[in-house]
């Protein structure tokens, strides 16, 4: 019997009511809570690896499969791109309910999953987040779902072949493999910073991506250069590792949590109290990832450097005064502006630049702009990658710009090659303001047009997954 | 309008764990709803201890979600006052239409 089922004027329920007011009939108290259906599948005493799977991801994806809103898919960057059923975020949470019926395995799903950049416009779309998300503290999870299932894959033996080789290659170098066949390692991780006299350790440490740190050194070379300019003390780490976030994304969740306790204990051995992060991916694995690994161990201060150039310009600490006569646009980062909702203060940075005319597209509106750079899609679908980095670069061009200007250096590789055809020049932010301050860089930009001779020996055009991983 | 994700934090920039995941001291608004940060109501949670358990929020996520979904309404009002034509105009423009057409028919089926 439901609560619906009961008939007579004075049954209390039988006036609709709100739970939980202060006025409702002492009565209510009394009438157990009820559920309108039996299990369909009952909770078994030995319950498989499935089952343990979905009892986890049941709330999250019936949210999504249950209320079937839909807004999720224009703002999809795959799903603009391929029109493909099966990789829209809603597949992703109905598939997790076909597993929890027992019409779907793991083995199934697996490989559709791939088809996901974590840019997170979906659950920010969502109305069940939009709307109600802060209310009920229940939002929408697609990131969450999409990563719980890889590694749901990952640990039962259902692996997608470059992940998988991308993670080994990066346990066995401490590094990921951005420079293909090119060995990256421990040995050169800070040559990015040569000449600039950076200590090791400290209360503050700079911590830089493998894509900046190998490919796209130019980035970490204006960051450090601007906060030396600033009088900002900082230092570099004595033993960085990746952050692990790649690997988590990708499912390899138990190398991931190696790679973050081995940077935390590296962090705590040098007395560091404050990392500076300049990749939006950093920032996810920083504050959501290492979070949920350390709980309340986790003492460490993480400051977006976006957020901080942007505060010293405010304080007067720096003062871009160089022109720069480019007509810009500037690609919010999916990670800064969906997932996190930092969006000003690049914006605020590139309005303090002179010279630049800037045509901005609003950050709502870029809730369904993505590079296709992220969540491991160019590794294992590189034309997927680039499909949606054409899709990025077309809306660029219509402004009649001539430069597209990124915060997140994993964009700017499928958005650079992306811009060639369209003569749209991919440039960093940190780069802009460098250059803007009187400050010449160095260091390489990745492809052929900026890359510095000195290092062409280890830069390589390549796509990250067109390289025979 | 929009708070900045770090008005959690005084106008702090950066993360830290403790501070994020400590929200405000909660304020009783009804029976059924509580307030912790300006502008963020919250059911009270006493009422999602059953069937469906509230998830961990730390302080920028509920900023996040209350900023963006401000954001997003302002953007919705003006693609509506840009795109969407009353439907007092589209009669207007139908008996015009109507009066300068052939035969000076009126309009039919309105």
């Amino acid at each position: 019997m439901t609560q619906l089922d009961r008939q007579g004027t004075s049954d209390p329920v039988a006036v609709p009511f709100t739970p939980g007011m202060r006025d409702n009939p002492e009565e209510l108290a009394l009438i157990p809570d009820e559920i309108a259906r039996e299990h369909v599948v009952p909770p078994s005493d030995d319950p498989t690896p499935t089952e343990q799977f979905t009892e986890q991801w049941r709330n999250a994806s019936y949210n999504c499969f249950s209320s079937g809103h839909k807004f999720c898919r224009e703002v999809c960057p795959v799903t603009q791109v391929t029109r493909n059923e099966s990789w829209t975020p809603t597949a992703f949470h109905a598939n997790v309910v076909a597993m929890d019926k027992g019409e779907l395995t793991i083995e199934d799903v697996a490989a559709d999953y791939v088809n996901c950049t974590q840019c997170g416009a979906c659950e920010l779309r969502c109305p069940n987040s939009l709307f109600t998300g802060d209310f009920y503290r229940f939002r929408t999870r697609t990131v969450d779902v999409v990563k719980a299932v890889r590694a749901f894959a990952v640990d039962s033996g259902v692996h997608q072949p470059q992940w998988r080789t991308w993670n080994a290659r990066t346990d066995e170098r401490t590094h990921e493999p951005v420079l293909g066949d090119t060995p990256v390692s421990q040995d050169h991780v800070r040559d990015w910073s040569e000449g600039l006299d950076i200590p090791i350790g400290g209360e503050t440490v700079l911590f830089v991506d493998c894509e900046a740190a190998f490919y796209r050194t130019s980035v970490p070379r204006a960051v450090a250069q601007v906060l030396q300019l600033a009088g900002y003390e900082f230092g570099l780490m004595g033993e960085q590792w990746c952050c692990g976030g790649p690997a988590a994304e990708m499912g390899y969740v138990d190398q991931a949590k190696r790679f973050a306790q081995h940077n935390l204990d590296n962090w705590r051995s040098t007395g560091t109290r404050r990392v500076l992060v300049l990749d939006p991916h950093d920032y996810i694995s920083f504050t959501e990832d290492y979070p949920k690994y350390f709980g309340d161990d986790y003492d460490i201060e993480v400051v977006l450097v976006v957020e901080l150039f942007a505060q010293l310009i405010r304080e007067g600490r720096l003062t871009p005064s160089v022109p720069i006569e480019r007509s810009i646009t500037y690609h919010d980062p999916c990670r800064l502006n969906k997932r996190k909702g930092i969006w000003k203060e690049p914006r605020e940075i590139l309005r303090a630049i002179p010279g630049l005319d800037f045509k901005d597209v609003d950050r709502v509106t870029q809730w369904s702009y993505c590079s296709g750079g992220g969540g491991g899609l160019p590794v294992e679908k590189p034309d997927l990658t680039a499909a949606i980095s054409a899709n990025r670069i077309q809306k660029a061009s219509a402004l009649e710009v001539d430069t597209l200007v990124s915060a997140c250096p994993w964009s700017e590789r499928p958005l650079g090659e992306a811009g060639r055809s369209e003569s749209i020049d991919v440039v960093d932010i940190h780069e802009l303001l460098a250059e803007s301050l009187g400050i010449v860089v160095g260091g390489s930009r990745g492809g052929a047009d900026g890359a510095d001779p000195s290092r062409v020996e280890t830069a390589n055009d390549e796509p990250v997954g067109k390289r025979g991983e | 309008m929009s708070d900045s994700p770090n008005s959690a934090t005084n106008g702090r920039i950066g993360y830290r764990y403790a501070e994020q995941m400590t929200p405000p001291e909660p304020e009783r608004v009804t029976d059924v709803a509580i307030t912790t940060h300006p502008h963020v109501f919250e059911v009270d949670p006493r009422l999602m201890e059953r069937w469906v358990l509230q998830q961990q929020f730390p302080n920028w996520d509920s900023l996040r979600i209350m900023n963006s979904r401000a954001d997003h309404l302002a953007w919705m009002h003006r693609h509506f006052a840009y795109s969407v034509v009353t439907g007092s105009e589209l009669l207007a423009e139908v008996e015009a239409e109507s009066s300068s057409g052939p035969g000076g028919e009126g309009p039919t089926g309105v």
